[in-house]
């Protein structure tokens, strides 16, 4: 007998049918993993076990009685609890002070919650200190509290909703240890993901999910992972090889490189390559400060020439963003230049920078990429509106004619130009971003930074693909990543960022994981 | 999640609502009324003499329609500015503030040799003074929410609590505006303003006042629903207001859209408090603006941002207002009632839209 038996689950939006007649059995003590591209129906099967959405027909059963919660506090009644995308902490109270919101009752008691906490930490190895303030704590620590606080009432069924997203490579390796452990003591764990790679090291069992339906449920000992892949996006992945190696951090792939890695300087001078013309971009001795004053880029200097991909690696917060920022001239850097094409654009707006060629793919597609709320056709021409000004009046049939080229040439899939942005997927959304960046003319360098954030294996392959595309046709590429296997996938040239300096650069065919690893957190390269 | 957030948040067109949004605001109304000739009833007045009296301050004559038509242009105007500074997501809550300086300015450029230009200019070029002068005003809030990030809710209600007293000072002060003591029952206001500069009447035979202040606002309406709905600065000016940071990437002068936004609110303001001025008052007093200002920050909220919202939400104060005030005059009846009426049709209103848009997410 399973401990959560689904069957016959279905769930409508309006016309729209998330989930198409979903059977499943979840066994006590395994880590059972979600599988399938944005929108294939992974949280709302999620939110139907946790009680936030209710199911239009089919019924469920926890432990061979009927599961019908008509909210979240029931659910977690029955021993389901779930951990969102997005955490639900105060940030400015201390942990053990979340850890009591909505679960004292009448008295606080830190003591108890501090206990608890120590028997947790010493079950699981979740230590955090329960003083501490959620503000002054990292995004893979808050998640810490996010399960501790699901832990505390001593859970049957842990439930995951892409975890994995907001980490660090340490951090989900961290993470995907507590899921072990928690199978260990007999809890099961329901993992949404679309990364394959930790699938392949956590999973007992996978289901796949594709347009609301389950494809096909394996258990995970001697599975293909490409067969995997298939079922997700329904066919197979041209250039799975590249795709496959940034999605599933297969050993063999990795190794596949020889590990010869070799850093050009890690002294400090600069990193610029012989120059070949003129590059299309080049940064030289850029220095950045916070609004706080602290150093976030301190000295870079690095070309990218036509034709060539670069990417950045390092964990996340060594001054990529703020590198993004100032490319992108919605930040100004405190001294230092910036040529593209030999032109320096040093106190240029984003506008004079978009003129000058330089299109950007911001980290952050949601705050600054797009405005979700405008319809496709509006982001897509959001800075040339002016090209269908007829005396101040937009002529929106010319846009919406010139807005379908657009979507048939990059594959941006809508029911019409017209749809608002938020309605789009994630991949589609990013496809959408990158045809108006790379339509720019003149366009000589490309920023990519985070590109294929939160997209699935399908999109991501397009992504690759276009600019690849783009870099052959002359472009200059920096692409910042905090994926590894991405930049090693996609990069020519790797340069490696720790605490706003450039440490470290390697050539494609020496890239090797742990070179870049240990560069990345700061120790001297091998 | 993702799931259910692109169903509940997908495409749906207004016209959807729109039964329901004529039938809302009339319903509102009805009850409201109802409910305001209960309390006539329930504190000893005569129905029957308040609602004839209402009804003939609305519209029992030429003069008097003409008069509700006045009211419902500078309300319009207001409420037009309003939603103009919405489609930017700023809310202009000043409208009162723009509207007095508005008026005061064009009292001053009708009074000081605005009287001899010949052409119509003795009376356009005051109203464009006012309509400056009201831009100024706004566009000080768009430039502080521009430049320094401060709530324009806040900067705009605090400039009008600034502008009220200067309007005062300018009809105490013989310096400024006041005219002369003449005798003990001498108010301080100014002179009447000369006859050239005030607003031409457009049936001058029939005795209504309705002068061709209602061909600007319909020229306002015009142009306003034009920008907004088909204009690229209308599509710039949302994009600001939904997504600064991504505007400013795509390349738009976000301080300038923001400036702008007030600039043309608090102007079609002062375009409001002008023609109230040169239309039908002809001289300036401390509290001429009476609450025009917030009536008509109350019209721009219930139109939803629609400039023909605006216009049905005009006519309905404008002909409350006089209304009201006759069955103060002849019925006895206290105008506070229709206030209350007033306010109550502001609550049906706003608080239907919890049902009309829960209706929609369904």
């Amino acid at each position: 007998m399973a401990l959560l038996e689904l069957s016959g689950l279905t769930k409508r939006f309006g016309s729209f049918t998330a989930l198409d007649n979903i059977s499943l059995g979840i066994e006590r003590g395994e880590v059972h993993c979600l599988l399938g591209e944005n929108g294939a129906g992974k949280s709302t099967l999620c939110n139907l076990i946790f009680g936030v959405h209710k199911p239009d027909a089919g019924t469920m059963q926890l432990g061979g009685t009927p599961l019908h919660p008509r909210g979240p506090a029931e659910a977690i009644e029955r021993g389901i609890v779930m951990v969102h995308q997005h955490f639900s902490l105060v940030p400015n109270m201390s942990v053990a002070e979340n850890l009591m919101l909505g679960r004292a009752k009448a008295v606080l008691k830190p003591q108890d919650i501090i206990v608890r906490m120590g028997q947790l930490a010493a079950e699981y190895g979740l230590q955090v200190d329960p003083n501490v303030l959620i503000e002054d704590l990292s995004v893979g620590e808050r998640q810490r509290v996010e399960i501790i606080k699901c832990l505390l009432g001593d859970p049957q069924l842990l439930v995951l909703d892409e975890p994995t997203a907001v980490l660090q490579p340490d951090e989900i390796d961290a993470l995907l240890d507590i899921c072990r452990q928690l199978t260990v003591r007999g809890k099961s764990v329901i993992l949404v993901t679309h990364k394959l790679g930790e699938i392949g090291r956590v999973a007992d069992r996978t289901t796949v999910l594709r347009q609301g339906k389950i494809i096909e449920t394996v258990a995970m000992e001697g599975a293909d992972i490409r067969s995997l892949v298939r079922s997700m996006v329904g066919r197979d992945v041209q250039s799975a090889g590249s795709v496959l190696a940034a999605t599933v951090d297969m050993e063999e792939e990795a190794a596949a490189h020889p590990a010869a890695g070799h850093a050009s300087d890690a002294n400090g001078a600069p990193l610029v390559p012989e120059a070949t013309g003129q590059a299309a971009l080049r940064l030289s001795d850029l220095v950045y400060r916070d609004a706080d004053g602290v150093i976030k880029l301190d000295g870079v200097n690095l070309s990218v020439n036509p034709g060539e991909i670069v990417g950045v690696a390092g964990v996340e917060g060594n001054g990529q963003t703020e590198l993004g920022w100032i490319l992108a001239g919605l930040a100004s850097p405190a001294s230092g230049s910036i040529f593209v094409g030999g032109r320096n654009l040093d106190g240029c707006t984003p506008q004079q920078i978009t003129e000058a060629g330089v299109g950007i793919v911001p980290e952050d597609r949601h705050a600054v990429a797009c405005i979700k709320e405008l319809s496709l056709a509006e982001n897509l021409f959001l800075g040339s509106i002016n090209k269908f000004s007829r005396f101040g009046l937009l002529d929106k049939s010319a846009r919406r004619k010139a807005a379908e080229t657009m979507m048939r040439e990059f594959d941006v899939r809508a029911s019409s130009s017209d749809v608002p942005m938020s309605g789009l997927s994630g991949g589609n959304q990013q496809k959408a971003v990158l045809a108006r960046e790379l339509s720019l003319d003149p366009l000589l360098f490309l920023l990519a930074a985070q590109p294929t954030r939160g997209l699935d294996v399908g999109a991501i392959e397009a992504v690759y693909g276009r600019i690849r595309a783009a870099r052959d046709t002359g472009l200059g590429v920096l692409l910042i990543s905090s994926e590894l296997e991405e930049l090693m996938a996609v990069s020519d040239r790797i340069v490696v960022i720790y605490r706003g300096k450039l440490v470290g650069e390697l050539k494609a065919g020496s890239f090797s994981r742990e070179a870049i690893g240990s560069m990345m957190s700061g120790h001297e390269h091998v | 999640m993702k799931t259910s957030k692109l169903t509940s948040s997908g495409p749906r067109s207004w016209s959807d609502l729109v039964p329901l949004q004529v039938l809302v605001p009339i319903l509102s109304t009805v009850v409201a009324l109802g409910i305001g000739l209960l309390i006539i009833a329930a504190t000893g007045g005569s129905v029957t003499e308040a609602i004839e009296a209402f009804w003939d301050g609305m519209a029992g004559s030429d003069y008097n329609i003409g008069a509700s038509l006045n009211r419902a242009i500078s309300l319009g105007l207001v409420g037009l500015g309003f939603i103009f500074a919405n489609r930017a997501n700023l809310t202009n809550v000043g409208g009162e503030g723009q509207l007095a300086i508005g008026g005061m300015i064009a009292t001053a450029v009708a009074l000081h040799g605005a009287g001899s230009l010949p052409f119509g200019l003795a009376f356009l070029v005051p109203l464009a003074a006012g309509a400056i002068a009201g831009g100024v005003w706004g566009g000080l809030a768009g430039f502080l929410k521009a430049k320094r990030g401060t709530n324009e809710v806040i900067s705009t209600l605090l400039l009008s609590f600034i502008a009220l007293p200067i309007v005062y000072w300018s009809v105490e002060s013989f310096h400024l505006l006041r005219k002369p003591i003449t005798d003990l029952s001498s108010l301080p206001e100014s002179p009447e303003i000369p006859d050239p500069t005030k607003l031409p009447l457009l049936f001058p035979d029939n005795g209504s006042p309705l002068h061709i202040g209602l061909l600007l606002a319909v020229l306002a309406v015009v142009v306003v629903w034009l920008v907004l709905k088909h204009s690229t600065l209308g599509l710039r000016l949302k994009a600001v207001g939904l997504n600064e940071t991504a505007s400013r990437r795509a390349g738009l002068r976000t301080s300038f859209y923001i400036i702008l936004a007030m600039v043309v609110s608090g102007g079609l303001g002062g375009l409001g408090g002008a023609i109230m001025i040169l239309g039908q008052q002809f001289y300036l007093t401390s509290d001429f603006s009476s609450g025009y200002g917030f009536d008509g920050l109350v019209v721009g909220l219930l139109s939803r941002g629609s400039a023909v919202g605006v216009v049905i939400g005009a006519l309905l104060f404008g002909f409350l207002r006089s209304g009201s005030i006759n069955m103060e005059i002849t019925a006895h009846v206290p105008s506070a009632v229709v206030l209350i009426c007033q306010g109550l049709i502001v609550i049906f209103i706003a608080g239907s839209a919890i049902f009309t848009n829960r209706k929609a997410n369904r």
